[in-house]
């Protein structure tokens, strides 16, 4: 943890984690004999599943939660779905995850390289959205995308992960393969590099539109790059998506080659694991291992009341289990050592004016907490720039009074968002009245 | 599955950069150090007797009010304590002791408990305490009389009374240096110029207060002091003057950039500041009090919700979308 230095004078840096250099090759961790896949649909008790307790599935199978289902995950082996059950994440949202017990055939599925014979984002859509890397094919796919800029992310997107600076480093052919796979298949010919500006090799990168970061954690913020780099003033309420710029992680594009040259799905993720002595370990793990096949076979212990964090330790997530699976969007595990634990508290805002001081959107945090606290959500959007706010994480991690400040902003958003939902649907309705 | 441990769960970012309330109040309290010492050390131990009572007597009031209003007793954060030594830096040595009392009960509750605990106050609670004080039991807070029976090797007068009733002659009394060093009669915290300078120093490079509004403050006494000495040299005395005397420094750096009261924003910083400054010296070369401090923070601490409002817009604010 970065603790406050001495000289509180202005705002502090906080400076991502750069991959060491000569990193190892990443521990390969075996496939379980149960994986557990997630997949992003609520489980309805009132319909009827598509896929059922018992069922098998090949490996490269999609599994459609309902008939009418758009989502899907990929099988990474064949064998039996043993239990279907819900997953409860932040916000209230909802998923289902399942469990596939592993056969010994690992047999693939029927025509699965089809998609490979002309890369196109439809043929590719309907296969390798659950690649490790999650390439957001089903945004770029869409028939009304307004994608025009790609910007593939050699920069991780928290402090301590080096998951991608890793890849970069390692497999810079496979990235160029993919980044021409991308041009073909979208036809967007402005596809970005951003890498970061201390790389060894970063000369292997010569000829490509490349965007260098510095460690700079406030930088590599997608946003940020945005504006930095490619000359797009961010609109608050707005994502980078609507925007036309589109951001993938670098292993995205990597797996897309790997799945093309292959012409099959690949399924095996890299991943940084941090254990509580700060020890940077790297393994490659097949999407749906549960993390506790991980930490085990690397040695590192959990106690009553650690914290997992999956992500990083200013916008990830804490697991509650370590029968948290592997998902695709997974960079980094770091466990934290109960004592370790900053503590939130009830206090109210002292108005000592940190938060508005780091924050890198110029959000009046100050204000904007008192509205949130009240659930005044529509007076924190019109008044005081919640709808501005790029989710760094910064403010709750310099608050004075220990105000858990991005939870409050992420449930104001969520809030809103239901609002908003609520009001148009009640629009139609009296249209319809009408 | 074998028993799994309970992991501990919430929400990003699982960082934090080690600062608390109770820490920041500490720091406030080393800072105010020097000048307390100097203070006890000049008026002796009845100086110290003030200064503990009222610490002590503000985290009881805190302690009472937030028992009595059901809220969870966090006097463990020195709020309290801050808000008592602050209020007893502004007292003379002599004080009686019901006044100390009194005066941090205003402070702590009506300063700020009843408007809802830290974070909540419109005004700094201390400045607060001191002004109910000093409109009700002025007689104490006539320094000349409180400290009569002490004997001092320098001008025994405090040098804002003895301005407001000789004219600038007075200023002659008193060196600059010496005002720096501390001899003048004054509050327990607040005639040691050079300590309240290094606490002062210490909050800034620490971070704990605003140095937009400690500098902003200086330049508004400055400059005003010294356009009135200009304007006339026989009616006013200078900015240096102004600066080391009464409770100017306190004020620079531990009454004005009082969190809760004080602006967040750049340019709002500089304008509560500067207005400080300037309310401080026309209250004094207008006004009908010797000292006008107090009032100066009052009235700086009720523009400060308004002033605040001008900010920089937000990213992707009042953009077009073309």
């Amino acid at each position: 943890m970065i603790k406050r230095s001495f000289i509180g004078l202005t705002a502090p840096r906080l400076k991502c984690d750069l991959v060491e250099p000569g990193p190892r090759e990443p521990e390969m961790i075996p496939m379980p004999p149960r994986l557990i896949l997630m997949l992003d649909e609520a489980l309805d008790s009132t319909k009827e599943t598509c896929i059922r307790k018992g069922d098998t599935a090949k490996k490269g199978e999609r599994l459609f939660l309902y008939k009418e289902s758009t989502r899907y995950v990929t099988a990474p082996t064949s064998g039996t779905i043993t239990l279907i059950a819900p997953f409860t994440g932040d916000f209230g949202k909802n998923a289902t995850y399942l469990v596939l017990e592993k056969d010994d055939k690992d047999e693939w599925v029927e025509g699965i390289s089809e998609f490979a014979d002309v890369p196109d984002l439809a043929s590719a859509d309907g296969v390798l959205r659950t690649l490790p890397g999650a390439p957001p094919l089903e945004l770029l796919a869409a028939p009304n995308s307004s994608i025009k800029k790609i910007v593939i992310s050699g920069m991780d997107s928290d402090l301590m992960s080096t998951t991608r600076q890793y890849l970069t480093s390692k497999c810079m052919d496979d990235v160029k393969n993919g980044i021409e796979l991308l041009k073909n298949m979208t036809g967007i010919t402005d596809v970005f590099m951003a890498i970061p500006e201390k790389m060894s090799q970063l000369s292997a990168f010569q000829g490509m539109n490349t965007i260098k970061l510095t460690e700079d954690y406030i930088g590599t913020l997608p946003q940020m790059i945005m504006k930095n780099h490619l000359g797009i003033t961010p609109v608050a309420g707005t994502t980078c998506e609507d925007q036309g710029v589109c951001f993938m992680s670098i292993e995205a594009a990597l797996s897309l080659a790997r799945a093309y040259k292959d012409k099959a799905p690949v399924f095996d993720k890299v991943i940084t694991v941090i254990g509580k002595d700060g020890g940077v370990k790297r393994v490659r793990a097949v999407i749906g291992t549960p993390i506790h096949r991980i930490l085990s076979q690397l040695g590192l212990e959990t106690q009553e009341m650690d914290r997992i964090i999956i992500g990083g330790p200013l916008k990830g997530f804490s697991a509650y289990t370590l029968y948290h699976p592997v998902q695709p969007d997974m960079d980094t595990i770091i466990i934290q050592d109960s004592e370790q634990i900053p503590g939130v508290s009830d206090y109210p805002c002292i108005n000592c004016g940190k938060c508005v001081r780091i924050c890198p959107a110029g959000v009046p945090v100050n204000l904007l907490v008192r509205y949130l606290e009240a659930n005044l959500y529509q007076e924190a959007v019109d008044s005081f720039d919640l709808d501005a706010c790029i989710d760094c994480g910064l403010c709750s991690y310099v608050c004075t009074a220990r105000i858990p400040i991005f939870q409050y902003i992420k449930l104001g958003k969520h809030e809103q968002l239901m609002l908003e939902a609520e009001m148009e649907a009640e629009m139609e309705t009296e249209a319809e009245n009408a | 599955m074998h028993k799994q441990n309970k992991f501990t769960v919430s929400h990003a970012p699982f960082w934090h950069d080690g600062d608390s309330i109770g820490e920041t109040n500490k720091n406030i309290m080393v800072a105010a150090l020097p000048a307390i010492v100097f203070g006890i050390i000049q008026f002796g131990m009845a100086a110290l007797g003030v200064i503990c009572l009222a610490i002590s007597s503000a985290m009881a009031w805190e302690a009472l009010f937030q028992f009595i209003s059901k809220r969870s007793i966090k006097i463990g954060d020195y709020n309290a304590a801050v808000i008592g030594m602050i209020t007893g830096m502004m007292l003379p040595a002599t004080v009686p002791w019901w006044v100390v009392i009194i005066g941090t009960l205003v402070s702590v509750v009506l300063g700020q408990q009843v408007f809802g605990g830290i974070g909540a106050n419109p005004f700094n609670p201390a400045v607060i305490g001191i002004a109910v004080l000093s409109l009700s039991w002025g007689n104490y807070f006539d320094f000349d009389a409180a400290l009569l029976n002490y004997q001092f090797d320098f001008t025994a007068l405090v040098p804002l009374g003895a301005l407001d009733h000789q004219g600038p002659a007075a200023v002659d009394l008193f060196s600059t240096q010496g005002l720096l060093m501390g001899n003048q009669v004054g509050a327990i915290g607040s005639v040691f110029g050079l300590g309240l300078i290094i606490g002062g120093i210490y909050l800034i490079i620490r971070g704990y207060i605003r140095w937009e509004i400690s500098v902003a403050y200086i330049a508004g006494i400055v400059i005003t002091a010294a356009l009135f000495q200009m304007s006339n040299p026989e009616a006013y005395a200078g900015p240096m003057f102004h600066l080391f005397t009464g409770y100017t420094l306190l004020a620079v750096f531990f009454l004005a950039p009082e969190s809760s009261s004080s602006p967040v924003n750049l340019v709002p910083m500089l304008i509560y500041g500067i207005m400080g400054g300037v309310m401080t010296i026309l209250i004094r070369n207008i006004g009908a009090y010797a000292d006008g401090t107090l009032y100066a923070i009052l009235i700086i601490n009720l523009i400060n919700p308004v002033i605040d409002m001008i900010r920089p817009k937000a990213l992707g604010k009042g953009v077009n979308n073309a």
